[in-house]
């Protein structure tokens, strides 16, 4: 259902001097229904690999093709609308917006029934939230719920959840979990979570490894437990490339 | 009594779709166009005849009285010295606001001189808009002042908006807190093109455990200027706050200068002030949501001015 064809991205060093890839090449397809869990080392390129995705960041070079529907060139609003939907990492905050005001963009109506059966529907945020101001006085978890709502508000058929539980508390995580399964399951939601908790792995029909911009596992969890848990420093990135690449994960 | 044209600008700055109900007194063209008082809500005509005095009865509750001005003849400028009496114990909302329609190339202006006594005990919310529209050429000016001065355990709630149209404004806002008073400015100012708004606020805080919140919040398109100016000064045991944000766009000029003066060991006063651009993860999330970019911009200016 999206399929990424030699996706290389790259950013201007701090200095100027010369460009950083963070993506070479990247190829991969993601099938439809499926749910997908990313991790890796930080810095590997996960959140950058899920911005492009949703056009927040520009590619270099490379082919998106979303549906069968070459989605390249296409806005973050056009992407929004052909059913691409994302939670940010670090959700934007607005001096003047409520939750109602933000949960009624993103489903499209004002009609407040519906907007309380989104809220049911999502089940992790109590009814009061929708009077809260979307600003810098909501917690950590707090704006991650709402974030996670409005990405679900839009119904999407791919949804792209950037550390969902950061700041969210351990009792919520079952049920954040329990959640994005639902939705997978009965709306058929391709789901891509880019996590380091475990309880996401655990419930990942397709755990993915990112390391240095590119997939270096693909599996199950049983698969990628001695990658996950292996902790040795390495001592060999001098001389580990080409035939001697050792295949790590750290 | 009332044509298309004073509706529209009534509507505007009042929310008012006809006369309205209760007290009122509307102004068009520097003249008295209806007045009704209530039984306890005095409109007068002041002694030298520059304007009205309001007093509102001790023990008042929830009512309100409409005073708008309407301004559609060209060339005229119109000043008003206005009196509030908010007595003891009352609880009132006072909907000001001015419209000014310029059809011509003549420059039409008003200019609101209000000062308010706000007795012990007593609630007031005033809400007052600006607007202007019309094709012509002539000059929009509106150049309000509001003096507030709030005795023991006295509250204040203002609500300022400039919501457009508007070419030249200077605004002055002051006030003076007695014992436990509190009050809460909300200033809400649009500018684009090449309109120029001042603002400048002198709070006093004498009282001793009195407290003001002034809040401000700008968005400037185009080549337009605003310039804030705020001081707190403290007397007493008290709390002060300025919070001035400023979203600037094209190429608008902005000054914001919030001032704290403490003449009090006790005395707590804070501000925060910001200009900038919309944030760019703002416009991701509303875009990420289906909003196009001008959608966006304008649902996030449409909140940050929002002030009820």
């Amino acid at each position: 259902m999206l399929k990424i064809n030699n996706l290389s991205f790259s950013v201007e060093n701090q200095e100027g001097s010369e460009k950083r890839t963070i993506l070479d090449k990247f190829n991969y397809t993601f099938e439809q229904g499926k749910f997908y869990c990313i991790t890796g080392p930080n810095g590997s390129g996960k959140t950058t690999l899920a911005k492009t995705i949703m056009g927040i960041n520009t590619l270099t070079s490379g082919q998106l093709v979303f549906d069968g529907v070459d989605i390249t060139n296409l806005s973050i609003t056009d992407r929004a609308n052909a059913g691409i939907a994302y939670s940010f990492q670090n959700p934007a905050r607005f001096k003047g917006l409520s939750f109602r005001q933000l949960l009624s963009i993103a489903a499209q109506t004002d009609d407040e029934s519906t907007l309380m059966q989104i809220v049911a529907r999502v089940g992790i945020c109590s009814l009061d939230f929708l009077d809260k101001q979307v600003d810098s006085k909501l917690s950590g978890g707090e704006i991650k719920k709402i974030e996670l709502a409005t990405t679900i508000a839009r119904n999407p058929k791919l949804a792209i959840y950037d550390e969902p539980d950061t700041g969210i508390d351990l009792w919520t995580i079952g049920p954040m979990i329990d959640l994005l399964k639902k939705e997978q399951i009965a709306h058929h939601t391709t789901t891509i979570v880019v996590s380091h908790n475990k309880n996401f792995l655990d419930n990942a029909d397709v755990i993915l490894i990112l390391k240095n911009g590119q997939f270096v596992y693909e599996g199950n969890i049983d698969g990628a437990m001695p990658m996950l848990t292996d902790l040795s420093t390495c001592e060999s990135s001098d001389f580990c490339e080409g035939e001697n690449d050792v295949r790590c994960f750290r | 009594m009332l044509d298309a044209l004073d509706k529209e600008l009534l509507k505007a700055v009042a929310g008012l779709e006809k006369i309205p109900k209760g007290a009122y007194n509307i102004r068009k063209n520097g003249k008295l166009l209806g007045r009704q008082v209530s039984a306890n809500i005095h409109i007068e005509t002041n002694a030298d005849n520059t304007g009205i005095v309001i007093t509102i009865a001790p023990n008042t509750q929830n009512e309100s009285v409409h005073i708008p001005v309407i301004l559609s003849e060209a060339g005229l400028h119109d000043v008003v010295y206005n009196s509030f009496i908010v007595g003891e114990n009352s609880d009132v909302t006072i909907i000001a606001g001015c419209g000014i329609h310029c059809g011509g190339d003549q420059k039409e202006g008003h200019e609101g001189i209000h000062k308010f006594t706000i007795h012990p005990n007593a609630k007031m919310t005033y809400i007052e808009k600006h607007y202007a529209s019309g094709s012509g050429k002539g000059k929009r000016t509106l150049n309000p002042t509001t003096q507030v001065f709030l005795k023991e355990n006295a509250h204040a709630e203002l609500i300022l908006e400039q919501i457009g149209g508007v070419d030249i404004a200077k605004r002055v806002n002051e006030a003076s807190l007695d014992d436990g008073a509190s009050l809460l400015i909300k200033e809400n100012v649009l500018t684009e093109g090449n309109q120029i708004a001042e603002s400048h606020n002198e709070i006093r805080l004498h009282g001793r455990d009195c407290s003001a919140n002034l809040v401000a919040r700008s968005v400037l398109k185009g080549n337009s200027k605003q310039d804030f100016i705020a001081s707190m000064e403290a007397y007493n045991k008290c709390f002060g706050h300025i919070e001035c944000d400023a979203i600037i766009m094209d190429n608008a000029t902005s000054d914001t200068i919030p001032s704290l003066k403490a003449r009090h060991s006790e005395a707590e006063l804070t501000h925060e002030a910001s200009i900038g651009k919309i944030a760019d993860d703002q416009l991701m999330k509303l875009m990420s949501l289906g909003l196009t970019y001008d959608e966006a911009v304008n649902r996030i200016i449409q909140g940050f001015l929002k002030t009820t």
